[in-house]
């Protein structure tokens, strides 16, 4: 009934996502405006720089700034598959993900609480019902392959994402474990203290960047584990709008954990005014579950990952905070 | 989406957690008690949520709910202190179909009187009631075992609509008590809040006045 003749995009977006029903269609025709040419120029660069350097052995400079304005879609999975490692991994040992398919003794508890999030995963994109089996099998395979994190739930939206991405079951095993060990490492483990000590990071990174911000939500008492743990856990897969996501992803795979930083900073940056609005945790906790996710701010991806890059931040730092918190934790 | 309101004098405001493994019910009760509603496909919780509700007490005065529904899987555990740190009270869920589940709920009982003794108000939930044929923990076993940790027990049925508005009454009622027992036997009454987060580096804010001087100033952790 919401439909206009001004509706050019359908209820489903490229992915196989349903658009929620508070889609902002209008808004988001005036950015996909400026962004399908963008894309348009984007794609005419990267297949001449692949001719160039087809296997993206030198990550240049050059090759950063591209992968910051966002990878086309058709070599998305190849660019991630050769810019993280996980291809050089996956000719180490070509026989790995088909072996952890055929264990003799897969532990039941961990196939049962695979199992029991399949259906919950991605219940609103209308591909995934068919590719459900395939995601069980990677899931499956790398929680038998790392006994030390086994299946922790949230990696159903990695894996999930990576499959709608890759439409490659292998390929998405191993962007998986590249995402779980080396850039997320322990965050999914049985204790999660790496997740702990990193949400203590992320704090330490808002009270130097947006002070009052941090001022603001500590007066409410709203805990940052309830905002950003499932930031981390899914690297923002299933909490931004999917173009974003991808968009940060690209970064990730090339650049490393700090892009999750960025990102989770970014979220606070920009959003500052709308945070700083809200008068009770009730009002805080609607903003980050719901508001911030798909406002304007995260869909517009070019921006937003503008916004991302813009910000101050070293590795040094994120290192030393690292272990500050540590210590603090004992 | 304000909860705020002037004119209806006092509001009291109490903290309250929902703990336990994961598909027992957690989310279920929450969402029937505010909703009214029951989703047989629900998705599960991975991060925290946290809802509020305003009631009414008998005396007139109006508190303000507000419940934290975690994660069940094992090892979120770790993020458990968060959430009960700040809670006046706590409903541990467990499915009456499951002895693990049951199981659970001790574990989270002897944590929380670990952290928190008489700090807390436990309820024990055994939830899925429809499921009676089924049933591997029995009523008396539960009842038996909430008495001696001095805790309150409960079975409900999200789905059926059974016993959970009363649950939630039960836990205001509880909080309540609890915050009046304080008001008598606590001269200062006023609990101090460290920072909420806990998983703090360093303190950005100045919560931290640990001593009784300071205490006659703060403001009550349940609201003015």
């Amino acid at each position: 009934m919401e439909a206009t003749a001004s509706s050019r995009f359908s209820d489903v977006d490229e992915y196989g996502f349903r658009r929620g029903e508070h889609f902002d269609y209008e808004n988001y025709g005036k950015f996909m405006d400026k962004y399908l040419k963008t894309l348009t120029r984007r794609r005419i660069k990267w297949e001449a720089i692949l001719k160039q350097n087809p296997d993206l052995s030198q990550p240049d400079a050059k090759l950063k700034r591209y992968i910051r304005k966002g990878i086309p879609g058709p070599f998305r999975t190849d660019v991630w598959m050769k810019i993280s490692g996980a291809e050089a991994a996956m000719k180490k040992r070509p026989g790995l993900y088909r072996s952890l398919l055929n264990i003799d003794h897969f532990i039941k508890e961990i196939n049962d609480s695979i199992s029991i999030d399949l259906p919950r995963t991605f219940p609103d994109n209308i591909y995934f019902d068919s590719k459900k089996d395939r995601l069980f099998n990677i899931l499956s395979a790398y929680a038998h392959h790392n006994r030390d994190v086994g299946y922790c739930q949230g990696l159903n939206y990695i894996a999930g994402l990576l499959l709608i991405v890759t439409d490659d079951e292998e390929k998405s095993f191993w962007l998986l474990k590249h995402i779980v060990e080396d850039i997320a490492p322990q965050y999914h483990s049985h204790n999660m203290s790496s997740l702990l000590r990193d949400l203590a990071v992320f704090r330490e990174l808002v009270i130097r960047r947006v002070p009052a911000v941090n001022r603001h939500i500590e007066k409410l008492e709203l805990p940052y584990a309830v905002i950003a743990s499932k930031w981390f856990i899914c690297i923002f897969a299933e909490v931004l709008p999917v173009e974003t996501v991808l968009r940060i992803w690209d970064c990730v795979f090339a650049e490393g954990h700090k892009v999750v930083f960025r990102a989770a900073l970014a979220m606070f940056v920009t959003h500052k005014t709308a945070i700083l609005a809200c008068h009770d945790i009730a009002a805080l906790v609607t903003l980050f579950r719901d508001t911030m996710i798909q406002d304007n701010i995260v869909t517009n991806c070019h921006s937003f990952i503008e916004s991302m890059f813009s910000l101050r931040l070293t590795h040094s730092e994120i290192e030393s905070l690292r272990k500050v918190a540590v210590l603090n934790a004992n | 989406m304000s909860t705020r309101r002037t004119g209806s004098g006092p509001t009291l405001n109490f903290k309250a957690v929902l703990l336990g493994e994961g598909c027992v019910g957690k989310t279920s009760l929450v969402l029937r008690y505010m909703e009214d509603k029951f989703n047989t496909q629900h998705l599960s919780t991975l991060q925290a949520s946290f809802v509020t509700k305003k009631v009414s007490l008998p005396d007139e005065r109006r508190a303000q709910l507000n419940i934290w529904d975690t994660a069940g899987q094992e090892r979120f555990h770790a993020l458990g202190p968060i959430y009960y740190r700040g809670s006046d009270g706590a409903l541990l869920v467990y499915d009456i179909t499951d002895q693990d589940s049951f199981q659970k709920v001790k574990s989270w009982v002897r944590e929380l009187k670990q952290m928190r003794g008489s700090e807390i108000s436990l309820i024990i939930v055994g939830n899925k009631t429809d499921l009676e044929e089924q049933r591997a923990v029995s009523y008396e076993t539960a009842l038996r075992y909430a008495q001696t940790v001095g805790a309150q027990y409960v079975e409900t049925s999200a789905k059926e609509n059974e016993g959970v508005s009363e649950l939630f009454e039960l836990l205001t009622q509880l909080m309540l008590e609890h915050h009046g027992n304080k008001l008598q036997h606590d001269a200062s009454s006023l609990r101090l809040q460290s920072g909420s987060s806990g998983i703090g580096i360093s303190e950005d804010i100045d919560t931290d006045a640990d001593n009784a001087g300071a205490a006659a100033e703060q403001r009550s952790c349940c609201g003015i």
